[in-house]
C-alpha cells in the first residue's frame, strides 16, 4: 500500500517534472540546425532568401557560422555534441574531416532523396558527402595582352609569361594543390605522379604566388599577371556592366573540379533536419537561385539556368564529363611531405 | 633609496592581472601544451596517444624548413623592430614636443590610422603600391629611373614594409609618453651651456628616452615575431615564418597538436629573449639612478 | 597666457627635421589614401588608378544589417576592453614597479607573453578551454580574450612612464602633508596618465581590429567587424570592405580624439 505521504510526494514530484519538462517539450518544436556557410554574395543570398524559406517550411531555426575556418572548430568540439550539424566545405576538407570521424562517410538517396537527380560526380567515390555545386579550375587570362586563348595546361609554362603568371601557396590553397596534381597528369603519368609534378613546378618559376583566389582575381584584374590558375566562377562574375578584359579557358587536358560539398556530423542531434537541409539545397529552384548568384555549376541534372549562365557553366552531361576529380584521400595522406617539398622548391 | 625586502601593499594590485592571466592564458595554454604531446585530441579521440613526435619533427627537421622558419621569424622581427624605431623616434619626438594642441591631435590621428585599416584591405593597398604594376614601379618607370620593375612584393622586403607600417604607431605611442615626460629644460640647460641642438639631443634626450626605446622595441619585436596574417599575404613563398606555419597547421593542415608544439617552441625562444632584454633594461635604468 | 617656452629658430636643421617627419607621415598615410580611393571608386573590384567617385560602397556598407551589427558589436566590445585593460594593466604595472615583488623581470616577461604567441593559437587555446569547461562562446568570453591580449600594452606603456618617474615629486607632496592615498590620486596617477592613455589607445584599437582571436570565439549573428569583413572578402572582391575600413578608421579616430580630450596625452604637469 502506498502511504498518503508517499503519494503526495510522488504527485508533487510528477507535477514538478511536468513543469520542468513542459518548456523542453515546447522547445523541441523549434529545433536549431547549425550549419556553416561562405560569406560574400553566397552568404547574402543564403541569409536573405534561402535560409528564411527553409526555416519557415521546416519550422526550425538555422544558425549559420560564417567565420572560416570551420574544421578546426569541429575538431575541438565533442563528437556527441558537435558544434555543427552540417559542414559545408570543399571536397579536400571533407576528406580531412572523415578521416577523423567528424563527418559521415556515406550519404545515399535514402536519407536525401534528391541525390537520385544529381550528376555522377556529385556522389562519386572521390566525394565524401553530397556535392551541391562545383566550379571548374582552369586558366584565367587577360584578353588585352595579345595572348592567344590557352588550350593546354602547358601554356602556363610559356617562357613569354615569365614573371607574369600566377599560382597559389600550395600548403594553404586547394586550387594550388589541385594544380600540382594536374601538373603530374599533364607532364607525367597521372594525377599521382608527384616527381613529374615537382619538376614541372620548378619549371614554372618565376611565378607569383598568392594565398587565396581573391588575390589572384586582383592580380589578373590589375594586369599584374597575364595568366593564372583560377576557377571559372572567379572570372565569370565580372560580366555585364562589370566586364573586364579577363577570360576563362578550359584546357584540353580537362578542368579540375572544385566541389562545394555538404556533409552531416555523426553526433548531430537533428540528423533528419540536416538531411532535409541537404535535400533542400539540391532542389532545382534553390540550385538555380544560388548558381546564378555566384556562377556555380549546379549538381542537380534537372536545373534549367538562364541562357547566359547555361552557356558558360557545366550544365550538360558532356560538359560535366570534362571534370577531373583528384583523389584527396591520397593527397591528404601525403600532405606533410608535399608541403615541405613544395616550399623548398618555390623558395627563393 | 630604501631597500625594503617586504612586499609592499601595492603588490596586491597585481591580483586582477594575475587572475585574468591564470584563467585565460595559463590554463588554456597548459591544455594546449599537454595536447602537443598527443597524437590527436584525447578528449574527442579515444585513439590518441602520448608522443613527442611533434617536437621531434621540429628538432630534427628532416623537411628542412622548420629551423629556417625560426630564423626567418627572428630575423624579420629584428629588422622590423630596428626600422620601426628609426621611423618612430623622429615622429614621437615631434609629437611630444609639439606646442599646438591641434597639431598634436592631427599627428596623433595620422599615426594611429594605419593600425585601424584592417588586415586584408591594408594588404590590397600595399599590393596596389608595391606590385610590379603598382604605384611605385609605374612611377619610377615613367620617370625612366628603372627599366624593369623592382621586386617589392611577395618577398621579405614587402613583408617588412607592411609590418613596419603596422607597428610604427605602437613604437611612436610608446615613445611619445616617455619623451613627453623628459623635462625640456634639461635640454635647454645643455644648450645654454654651449651644446648644439644635435649634441643636446644625443647626450641628454636620447639617454633619458632609453626606457621608452627599449619598451617600444620589445613591444614591436614581440608583435612582429608572432605576426602571420601579414607575412602570409605579402610574402608569397619567399617568406615562411613560424607563426605562418602554425596558422597553416591549424587552419589548413588541421593538425592542432603540431601547431601547439610549434607555439610552445616559439614562446620559449621569445621568452628567453624577453627576459634577457628586461635584465638589460633593469640594469640600464638602475645604472642611471632612477626608480 | 604663458609666453612660448622656446622660440624655435627656423633654419636648415629645423627644416630637415620637419621634412623628415613629413616624409615619415607620408609613408604612414599613403596606404590609407589608397584605401580611400578604393572606397570611392565605383568599379566593383579594388583597382587603381580610380575611374571616378561614387558613394555606392558606403551605401552598401551602411545598408547592410550584417555590417552594421558587426560594427556596433566591435565598438562596444572595444570600449569595455578599454576600461578593463586600463584598470587591470595600470594596477599591474604599479605593482611591478613599486610592489617589491620577487622575480620582477620574469613576471614582466610573463605578462608580455600574450603578445608573443600567434593570436590564432590564443584563439584556438581559449576556444578549446571554453568548450571543455562548458562555457560555450558568450560575449564575455570574447571580451575576456580581447582583454588578455590588450592588457600587455597598457602594462608596457605604463611601465615605460614609471621607469622615468621622479619620485621626489611624490616625496615632496608627502612632506607637504598629503596622505599616501592623496599622493597616489593627486600626484602619481595624473603623472602616469600619458602612459596609461597610450596603452588605452592600443587596447581599444587592438580589440576593435582584432581578428585571429575573435575568429574562434564569435558566434553566428555575433561576429565582430574584422571577422565579417575577412569572410566577405574571401568570397567577394569589391569596394565594400574599403568603405568599411574607412568608416572604422574614422570612428575609431573619433573615439581616440574624445579620449585624448578627456584624459589627455599632452596633459601632464610641469613643476
Amino acid at each position: 500500500m502506498i502511504s498518503r505521504r508517499k503519494a503526495l510526494r510522488a504527485g508533487a514530484g510528477l507535477a514538478a517534472l511536468a513543469t520542468v519538462g513542459a518548456p523542453s517539450i515546447l522547445h523541441a518544436q523549434t529545433k536549431t540546425l547549425k550549419i556553416t556557410t561562405w560569406g560574400g554574395k553566397w552568404g547574402e543570398v543564403m541569409k536573405a532568401t534561402v535560409l528564411p524559406a527553409f526555416e519557415k517550411e521546416f519550422k526550425c531555426t538555422v544558425s549559420a557560422d560564417q567565420a572560416f575556418p570551420f574544421l578546426p572548430k569541429l575538431q575541438v568540439s565533442s563528437k556527441n555534441d558537435p558544434i555543427y550539424d552540417v559542414l559545408h566545405a570543399n571536397s579536400n576538407e571533407q576528406w580531412n574531416a572523415v578521416v577523423e570521424g567528424l563527418v559521415m562517410d556515406k550519404i545515399t538517396a535514402k536519407e536525401v532523396p534528391n541525390i537520385a537527380d544529381v550528376y555522377p560526380y556529385a556522389v562519386s567515390d572521390k566525394i565524401v558527402g553530397v556535392t551541391i555545386f562545383t566550379s571548374a579550375i582552369g586558366l584565367g587570362y587577360r584578353t588585352d595582352k595579345g595572348l592567344t586563348k590557352p588550350t593546354s595546361w602547358k601554356d602556363l609554362a610559356d617562357p613569354k609569361l615569365a614573371g607574369s603568371r600566377g599560382g597559389y601557396l600550395i600548403p594553404v590553397n586547394s586550387l594550388g594543390q589541385a594544380h600540382l596534381m594536374m601538373l603530374g597528369k599533364v607532364y607525367g603519368k597521372g594525377l599521382t605522379d608527384l616527381d613529374a609534378a615537382y619538376k614541372a613546378l620548378e619549371a614554372l618559376k618565376p611565378i607569383k604566388l598568392v594565398d587565396f583566389t581573391g588575390q589572384m582575381e586582383k592580380m589578373l584584374l590589375s594586369g599584374e599577371v597575364s595568366m593564372g590558375v583560377i576557377h571559372d566562377s572567379g572570372v565569370y562574375r565580372y560580366e555585364g556592366p562589370n566586364m573586364q578584359p579577363v577570360d576563362f579557358a578550359s584546357p584540353s587536358e580537362g578542368v579540375l573540379a572544385l566541389e562545394q560539398v555538404l556533409n552531416v556530423t555523426p553526433g548531430s542531434k537533428v540528423k533528419e533536419l540536416a538531411f532535409a537541409y541537404i535535400d533542400y539545397m539540391l532542389r532545382p529552384d534553390v540550385q538555380k537561385l544560388l548558381a546564378e548568384a555566384v556562377w556555380y555549376s549546379p549538381a542537380n541534372k534537372k536545373v534549367k539556368l538562364d541562357a547566359k549562365y547555361d552557356a558558360k557553366l557545366l550544365t550538360t552531361p558532356e560538359k560535366v564529363a570534362s571534370l577531373i576529380q583528384p583523389d584527396w584521400k591520397w593527397y591528404n595522406a601525403r600532405r606533410e611531405d608535399i608541403d615541405a617539398r613544395v616550399t623548398k622548391i618555390l623558395k627563393g | 633609496m630604501t631597500t625594503a625586502a617586504r612586499l609592499s601593499p601595492i603588490a596586491w594590485l597585481i591580483a586582477p592581472a594575475g587572475l585574468l592571466f591564470v584563467l585565460f592564458f595559463v590554463l588554456p595554454f597548459a591544455v594546449m601544451t599537454a595536447m602537443s604531446f598527443y597524437s590527436g585530441n584525447p578528449v574527442t579521440n579515444p585513439n590518441a596517444f602520448l608522443t613527442t613526435r611533434h617536437y621531434e619533427r621540429f628538432i630534427f627537421d628532416t623537411a628542412g624548413i622548420f629551423h629556417e622558419a625560426l630564423w626567418s621569424t627572428l630575423r624579420i622581427g629584428l629588422i622590423t623592430t630596428i626600422v620601426s624605431l628609426l621611423i618612430g623616434y623622429p615622429l614621437a619626438h615631434w609629437m611630444a614636443r609639439m606646442q599646438s594642441r591641434l597639431g598634436h591631435a592631427l599627428v596623433l590621428m595620422a599615426v594611429i590610422a594605419p593600425m585601424l585599416t584592417g588586415i586584408v584591405v591594408r594588404t590590397f593597398a600595399w599590393m596596389t603600391i608595391l606590385q610590379d604594376k603598382g604605384v611605385i614601379n609605374t612611377t619610377l618607370m615613367q620617370w625612366g629611373l628603372i627599366e624593369k620593375p623592382l621586386p617589392l612584393m611577395y618577398n621579405e622586403f614587402g613583408t617588412i614594409v607592411a609590418l613596419v607600417h603596422i607597428y610604427v604607431p605602437f613604437m611612436v605611442l610608446t615613445l611619445t609618453g616617455v619623451i613627453g615626460r623628459i623635462d625640456e629644460r634639461l635640454e635647454q640647460a645643455a644648450r645654454s651651456l654651449g651644446a648644439g641642438r644635435l649634441r643636446a639631443f644625443v647626450e641628454v634626450t636620447l639617454p633619458l628616452s632609453l626606457p621608452g626605446i627599449l619598451a617600444g622595441s620589445l613591444l614591436v619585436f614581440a608583435l612582429s615575431i608572432s605576426a602571420y596574417v601579414t607575412p602570409s599575404l605579402m610574402g608569397g613563398t619567399d617568406v615562411l615564418t613560424l607563426p605562418m606555419l602554425i596558422a597553416q597547421q591549424v587552419g589548413t593542415s588541421f593538425n592542432p597538436n603540431f601547431a601547439g608544439a610549434l607555439g610552445v617552441i616559439l614562446l620559449l625562444v621569445s621568452l628567453a629573449i624577453v627576459v634577457a632584454y628586461n635584465r638589460i633594461l633593469a640594469r640600464l635604468a638602475g645604472g642611471q639612478g632612477m626608480a | 597666457m604663458r609666453a612660448a617656452p622656446n622660440r624655435r629658430p627656423f633654419d636648415a636643421g629645423r627644416a630637415a627635421y620637419l621634412t623628415l617627419n613629413a616624409l615619415l607621415l607620408t609613408f604612414l598615410l599613403l596606404p590609407i589614401v589608397i584605401v580611400l580611393v578604393f572606397a570611392l571608386n565605383p568599379t566593383p573590384y579594388i583597382s587603381f588608378p580610380p575611374v571616378g567617385i561614387s558613394l555606392r560602397w558606403f551605401e552598401k556598407f551602411f545598408g547592410s544589417a550584417e555590417f552594421m551589427n558587426a560594427l556596433w558589436l566591435s565598438l562596444w566590445v572595444a570600449s569595455v576592453v578599454l576600461v578593463l585593460s586600463i584598470v587591470i594593466g595600470a594596477a599591474c604595472a604599479l605593482a611591478l614597479v613599486r610592489g617589491n615583488l620577487p622575480g620582477r623581470a620574469v613576471m614582466t616577461a610573463f605578462f608580455m607573453s600574450p603578445l608573443m604567441v600567434p593570436a590564432i593559437l590564443t584563439g584556438l587555446a581559449l576556444f578549446q578551454a571554453y568548450l571543455l569547461s562548458g562555457i560555450g562562446r558568450p560575449v564575455w568570453g570574447l571580451i575576456a580574450a580581447h582583454t588578455l591580449v590588450a592588457v600587455p600594452y597598457v602594462i608596457r606603456t605604463t611601465l615605460a612612464v614609471l621607469h622615468n618617474f621622479d619620485r621626489r615629486i611624490e616625496e615632496a607632496a608627502a612632506v607637504l602633508g598629503a596622505s599616501p592615498m592623496r599622493v597616489f590620486f593627486e600626484v602619481t596617477l595624473p603623472l602616469i596618465r600619458p602612459g596609461v592613455f597610450a596603452g588605452g589607445v592600443f587596447a581599444f584599437i587592438v580589440s576593435f581590429d582584432q581578428f585571429p582571436v575573435s575568429l574562434f570565439l564569435v558566434v553566428p549573428k555575433g561576429e565582430t567587424l574584422p571577422v565579417v569583413l575577412f569572410n566577405y572578402m574571401k568570397f567577394d572582391l569589391d569596394g565594400a570592405i574599403a568603405a568599411a575600413s574607412m568608416v572604422s578608421i574614422l570612428l575609431a579616430l573619433s573615439v581616440v580624439l574624445v579620449l585624448e580630450r578627456l584624459i589627455g596625452l599632452k596633459a601632464y604637469v610641469k613643476l
